[in-house]
């Protein structure tokens, strides 16, 4: 866990499959069924991640992991918002099979923590600069 | 007077600022030497981070110590967590509608 910095933890269960539940979390039009009103999704680690949150904002990131039926990590920002800019943070979600369910445990962490434990400055500015890279690229 | 800690984050600077005392404790002269600007402007952002209770000022001898103080993010987590709520219930929703239907097929 990251010392310091942002830290939320949401854990629900689902009565549906991990196959189902992680369906929702990397296919564009079921993602955009429970958050925002568009998303485009390329789920694989370097891939972006842009959710029209209501028409006028944009959260933005990118893949850092993709593991089906179990886990996603991406990193998580809003567009033209400075308190938590695109990359700013991480969201992970990982998926538990429960009998026939699962449990879904999301955390939400960085800012600046996460940043700091990018080793400094310089490692932020990088990975700053490589998000834009893969911005620009599509 | 408190100020809005989300708000104070809004700046840059301030951001950098608070980067740097996150870990550490820095004296402001340390603070003021990490940046090519005059004393009064990272004077001023230290006193909106420290209003805004993101950053905590300690008094030592004649110098100043300053540290972040990551209480003041719980805004920003209650928000964030009364989002992820929300959405992932709807999720949830949607899920068990999907296995409901295929079931019954």
């Amino acid at each position: 866990m990251i010392e310091g910095g942002l830290n939320v933890e949401v854990v629900q269960r689902i009565a549906a499959s991990p196959a189902t539940v992680f369906s929702y979390l990397v296919e564009p039009a079921k993602f955009s069924a429970w958050m925002g009103v568009g998303a485009e999704l390329d789920p694989r680690p370097g891939g972006r991640v842009r959710i029209d949150v209501d028409g006028e904002h944009f959260a933005l990131g990118e893949f850092r992991e993709v593991d089906p039926p179990h886990r996603v990590v991406m990193s998580w920002g809003w567009e033209k918002n400075d308190a938590v800019p695109p990359g700013s943070t991480i969201v992970e979600i990982t998926l538990t099979p429960d009998g026939a369910g699962t449990i879904l445990r999301l955390r939400h962490l960085g800012l600046p923590g996460e940043e700091e434990k990018r080793s400094h400055e310089g490692g932020w500015r990088q990975y700053i600069g490589k998000l834009a890279a893969v911005l620009n690229s599509h | 007077m408190r100020r809005d800690p989300l708000a104070a984050l809004s700046s840059p600077r301030r951001r950098e600022i608070i980067r740097l005392v996150w870990t550490n404790e820095r004296s402001a002269g340390e603070i003021a030497r990490a940046f090519d600007v005059s004393w009064p402007a990272i004077s001023q952002n230290l006193r909106v981070l420290k209003e805004s209770g993101l950053v905590h000022e300690r008094r030592q001898g004649t110098s100043r110590l300053y540290r972040a103080d990551r209480r003041a993010l719980r805004p920003l987590e209650a928000y964030l967590r009364g989002m992820w709520e929300r959405d992932i219930d709807r999720l949830r929703l949607l899920a068990e509608a999907e296995e409901g239907n295929r079931s019954k097929r």
